[in-house]
């Protein structure tokens, strides 16, 4: 096939955008992570592994990176089980399979932006259709659970205020909002579960739903699964929208929602402190780099590209 | 809708039994949970909905149902302004979507969505398209090293670098601009690795028999690939419109002060900030406004939404 210097017209735009745009940011946050440059400052101070020590001492930055592995630790593993799940029953049942799909990919759609701001609403306190539900459940069978009963005795928890229950609360919106996408990543695993080998599988006496479920569908979900997982987590990761609707001065209550994208966004750009935005920038680059190099060391284990 | 011989399925007997009704334990239970999710999935649009149809009593006293008595009700703002009261009395509803338009340059914002969304869309068809054609069918010293430099670049989540991206711009004096929204959409890495595997599929002598009858490599891509495309293209354009038509992240960065360049997201973000009782209804409508358009569009063509969105999930 001959190309007479034309590819270089085709491939040029990109190649430029992409070193520019992609490769040049990341140089740009390494070399200033070891300084403590501002914006509209004319120089920059060199302050060596400042931003780093500070990043791995301060408690503020502890906090940081307790809030984001909570998030993630919590979303990741729900929103993966959760889609599998649902995946499971709607393939598995024989009517409004595609009703519940459509309903369950719903948030997927909706701006994150807005559905916070309609969450905010739901859980408050006094007014949120939430709490003035479980409020009715007072009185009933449900006084029983403990936790219930205190809630009818002094009040359901403030959701999103209260530093025990923010975080976790913070994490179940994500959940709400990703679970539907990793359903759809699952069907679409499901329908290339070749039928065969469930037969094959209950010749071999996998009689319960349970066996079949370990020997065939699970394992040959593999693929989908490294692939689903490694989504969630860099897609948790990135988590702002929510954060920045609910607590838009500094990470909720006693920093406990206090993500990593969030901290980036006020040190750098709330307080133009570019140093430390950069550091954070550089530790956040390499968790994501590295969940996805670990994806595309287990994808390659069976598949090649081109 | 398989309904044999999967995890958790009905009892193989059952479903052989014909189309006709038969209850079932296990499919019933199946249903339930599925109900159960549903509701919890569906609450905040309920919320959402029924709150931009209610006045700003009912949705202080949790009253009126679904759709709210639509009881006239005082517009205070009106009266304060000195208009006779009875021309004041305004009807929930109307009152919501009207104030949703008036109280803040709503139309604006959603022409602004509009532009930044497809331009991106256009422009990261334009330079990805080529590319990729380039790294499929043509074959020149340093393909392979571009190739790999779109595999690493595959890595890199962009707002992640969010931050060195707002210098550059910062110092070229572009933030508050259309520009700013734009530029580091430009490239889409994802889309050219798409593309590229796409065009590997398309068999190399329809490119010959284009070659033979005279056709530049240019015309070759936009007139011979790109049609066979489509489909590839179609779910890429789902892809980056939903993405950038809900984008918080980078307006919020880029974006300071100047409303008239607010997308949706930021346009509702703002309304927040200075929402009061009086304002939420109005406020619920912004949002359903701003949600509406995917969601309509999603319900339309789900098939292809869903296609698009999960794009990313092909290797």
């Amino acid at each position: 096939m001959r190309s007479g210097g034309a590819h270089w017209w085709f491939v040029g735009p990109a190649l430029f955008l992409m070193v520019v745009i992609l490769l040049m940011p990341i140089l740009m946050a390494g070399a200033l992570s070891f300084t403590s440059y501002s914006l509209g400052n004319p120089g920059a101070a060199f302050v060596g592994f400042d931003n780093y020590e500070k990043i791995f001492t301060r408690s503020t930055y502890a906090k940081m990176f307790g809030a984001t592995f909570r998030y993630v630790f919590v979303v990741v593993p729900l929103s993966v089980g959760l889609g599998l799940g649902a995946a499971l029953l709607i393939n598995s049942t024989k009517r409004f399979g595609d009703l519940y799909k459509t309903i369950y990919f719903l948030p997927v759609m909706a701006a994150l932006i807005a559905m916070a701001i309609v969450w905010e609403f739901a859980l408050h306190p006094t007014v949120g259709i939430v709490n003035s539900t479980l409020e009715r459940g007072c009185g009933t069978f449900l006084e029983g659970w403990s936790w219930f009963a205190r809630g009818c005795e002094r009040g359901f928890p403030l959701w999103l205020t209260d530093r025990d229950y923010a975080i976790w609360t913070v994490a179940f919106i994500g959940v709400w909002q990703g679970f539907g996408f990793n359903m759809v990543l699952y069907l679409a695993g499901l329908t290339s579960v070749p039928r065969e080998l469930y037969h094959a599988a209950e010749m071999d006496g996998a009689k319960s739903a349970w066996d079949r479920f370990r020997l065939v569908t699970w394992p040959m979900l593999g693929p989908t699964t490294v692939f689903v997982v490694t989504i969630s987590f860099i897609r948790s990761f990135q988590v702002f929208d929510t954060v920045e609707a609910f607590y838009p001065q500094g990470g909720g209550p006693s920093k406990s929602v206090y993500v990593m994208m969030f901290a980036i966004y006020e040190k750098a750009i709330q307080q133009n402190l570019m140093g430390i935005g950069a550091a954070i920038t550089v530790v956040f680059l390499a968790f994501v780099m590295f969940l996805t190099l670990v994806q595309r060391w287990l994808v390659e284990k069976r598949v090649h590209y081109s | 809708m398989s309904d044999t011989a999967l995890p958790a399925s009905a009892p193989v007997s059952a479903s052989r039994a014909g189309p006709a009704f038969r209850f079932s334990v296990a499919e019933t239970a199946k249903h339930l949970i599925l109900v159960l999710g549903s509701l919890v999935v569906l609450l905040p649009f309920y919320v959402m909905v029924s709150y931009s149809f209610k006045s700003p009593a009912e949705i202080m006293q949790n009253m009126g149902g679904f759709f709210g008595a639509q009881e006239l009700f005082r517009d205070d703002y009106c009266v304060k302004l000195g208009r006779d009261l009875a021309d004041c009395m305004v009807t929930p509803v109307i009152y919501n979507y009207t104030t949703a338009f008036q109280k803040a340059p709503l139309l604006r914002y959603l022409f602004n969505g509009l532009v930044v969304t497809i331009s991106i869309f256009v422009i990261q068809v334009l330079v990805a398209l080529p590319c990729a054609y380039a790294l499929a069918k043509l074959r020149f010293w340093g393909r392979e090293a571009v190739f790999g430099l779109v595999l690493f670049c595959l890595l890199i989540p962009v707002h992640a670098i969010a931050l060195p991206l707002y210098i550059m711009l910062a110092k070229l004096g572009l933030t508050n601009s259309y520009a700013a929204l734009v530029i580091p959409w430009t490239i889409s890495v994802f889309g050219i690795f798409l593309m590229r595997q796409f065009f590997m599929t398309v068999p190399d002598n329809l490119i010959d028999a284009a070659r033979m009858d005279g056709m530049r490599e240019f015309s070759i891509i936009w007139n011979v690939m790109l049609p066979t495309a489509i489909p590839a293209l179609l779910a890429f354009a789902i892809f980056s419109v939903v993405a950038h038509w809900n984008d918080y992240f980078w307006p919020r960065i880029v974006i300071t002060g100047d409303r008239s360049l607010f997308t949706p997201p930021l346009g509702l973000r703002e309304f927040k900030g200075d929402a009061d009782g009086d304002n939420f209804g109005p406020m619920m409508a912004t949002a359903t406004i701003i949600v509406t358009p995917l969601i309509v569009a999603f319900l339309i063509a789900q098939r292809r939404f869903i296609e698009g969105i999960t794009l990313s999930g092909m290797k």
